[in-house]
C-alpha cells in the first residue's frame, strides 16, 4: 500500500511538471561520487536510467530483474510498477526503491539532490553468520586499488587509526 | 607507526601483512606525513569515509582485525596498540606478543577465537545506527567541497543516528574547538562509562576457552 501511494505520489509530480524535465544529482556509494545528468523528478525516491544504475551500484537490469551476480531482484518491465516506469520510451528504475528491498540504508539532501548509499547487507551476511572478512576496494596512497581478496593466503591484520 | 613498522619488517616473511587505515576526512594532508614519519612499507589507505569501520563495525580507533589466509576473522573490534605510549596514559603491550603467537602457530594459536566468539565480538548496530555512515559521507562530500555548514549537518546527523560510534564524534570535534581530545569528549566519555559502557572494546587476551567474555 505505501508503494502504491508512492507511485501516485510519482505520477503526481509528472503531471504538474508536464514534460519530465532534467533534474541532475549526485550520488555516493562506497567510494563512488556518480554524477548523474538526468532523472525522473520525484518528492521522494531516486530515478535513474538502467545505464546510470548500473554506473551506481553494478546492477545490471536483465528481463529477469536488477541483477548482481548470482542476485536478481524481479523487475516488471512491461508495465510500470513502484521498481520501473516507461516515460517516452525511456525507462526510469527506482533506486532508492530496490535499496529498500535490499534493507540497504540510505540518505539524502533534497536540496542539493545527493543520495548516499551504505553497505548492502547482502554484502555481509557471511561476516555476521560466518566470520568471513568482508572484501573492500579502497586506494592506497599511490591511488592503486587494494582489495583484501588480493591477500589470500597471508595473514592479514587490519588497523585502524587517525590523525585526530 | 614505528612499533607496527618493526613488527612488520619482523614478520613479513611470514605470510603476513598489515593494512593500516587511516580514517581522516583531511585526507593525504592530514594521514600522510604520519605515515611517512613511520617510513611504513606495509600497505597504507586513507579511509576518508570511514568505510573500513562501517563495513567491520568498528567504533573507535586504533582497532584490530585478524584474517586468516582464507578470509576468516580470527578475532575483531579489539582497541590495539602496538606498544604502551611514551607517557604512559595509553596503550598496551600485550597485543603484539599475541600477534606473533598467531603468525607463528595460526589457528593453533590459543589466541585463535572460534567462530561463536568472533560472532559474539562483531558489535551489533539498529538500523538505524546503519545510516550513520551514508549521513557521514555526505557531510564528507560536502567537507571537500568547501561547505563546512552542510559538513557538519551531516556529520553530526552521524552522530545522532549511531551514538554508539567514537569515530564519527571525534572526527568532528577535530574541527571544533577543544579538539578531539578535549573538553566535549572527556564529558562524553565520563557518560558512557559511568553508564557502564566501555571507550575500548576491551582486549580479551586469556587463551581461548580460558574466559569467554
Amino acid at each position: 500500500m505505501k508503494n502504491l501511494i508512492g507511485f501516485s505520489m510519482l505520477l503526481g509530480t509528472a503531471v504538474i511538471a508536464g514534460t519530465v524535465t532534467a533534474q541532475s544529482a549526485t550520488v555516493l556509494y562506497n567510494e563512488r561520487v556518480v554524477a548523474i545528468e538526468q532523472t525522473l523528478p520525484d518528492a521522494s525516491d531516486l530515478w535513474v536510467t538502467p545505464a546510470d544504475l548500473t554506473r551506481i551500484n553494478d546492477f545490471v537490469l536483465k528481463p529477469e530483474g536488477a541483477c548482481l551476480a548470482d542476485l536478481c531482484i524481479p523487475v516488471l518491465q512491461d508495465r510500470d510498477s513502484d521498481m520501473y516506469v516507461t516515460r517516452s520510451g525511456q525507462g526510469w528504475f527506482n533506486v532508492t526503491g530496490l535499496a529498500d528491498k535490499l534493507e540497504q540504508a540510505h540518505v539524502t539532501d533534497y536540496a542539493d539532490s545527493i543520495w548516499s548509499f551504505g553497505a548492502m547487507p547482502l554484502e555481509r551476511r557471511a561476516f555476521f553468520r560466518g566470520g568471513e572478512a568482508p572484501d573492500f576496494a579502497l586506494p592506497d596512497r599511490d591511488g592503486n586499488i587494494v582489495r583484501l581478496s588480493d591477500f589470500r593466503g597471508k595473514k592479514v591484520l587490519l588497523l585502524t587509526w587517525a590523525s585526530w | 607507526m614505528p612499533v607496527w613498522q618493526s613488527i612488520y619488517e619482523e614478520l613479513k616473511s611470514e605470510n603476513f601483512e598489515i593494512i593500516s587505515f587511516a580514517q581522516d576526512t583531511g585526507g593525504e594532508a592530514a594521514a600522510g606525513p604520519i605515515f611517512d614519519a613511520g617510513n611504513v612499507t606495509y600497505t597504507t589507505v586513507i579511509d576518508v569515509n570511514h568505510h573500513i569501520s562501517a563495513l567491520y563495525n568498528l567504533v573507535n580507533v586504533p582497532s584490530g582485525v585478524w584474517i586468516d589466509e582464507a578470509g576468516k576473522i580470527q578475532r575483531i573490534n579489539e582497541g590495539t596498540y602496538a606498544a604502551v605510549h611514551a607517557n604512559g596514559a595509553f596503550g598496551t603491550d600485550e597485543y603484539v606478543p599475541i600477534v606473533r603467537d598467531w603468525v607463528a602457530k595460526g589457528a593453533d594459536s590459543e589466541y585463535v577465537w572460534d567462530l561463536e566468539q568472533v560472532r559474539a565480538n562483531i558489535f551489533q548496530r539498529t538500523p538505524e545506527a546503519e545510516m550513520a555512515q551514508p549521513a557521514f559521507r555526505i557531510g564528507t562530500h560536502y567537507f571537500t567541497q568547501g561547505n563546512d555548514a552542510k559538513a557538519e549537518q551531516y556529520w553530526t546527523m552521524a552522530q545522532e543516528l549511531d551514538p554508539t560510534s567514537w569515530n564519527y564524534l571525534r572526527q568532528d570535534l577535530q574541527y571544533e574547538d577543544g579538539g578531539s581530545a578535549g573538553p566535549a569528549w572527556r564529558e562524553r566519555r565520563t557518560q558512557i562509562e559511568s553508564a557502564g559502557g566501555t571507550y575500548y572494546a576491551p582486549l580479551g587476551i586469556e587463551p581461548a576457552g580460558a574466559a569467554n567474555n
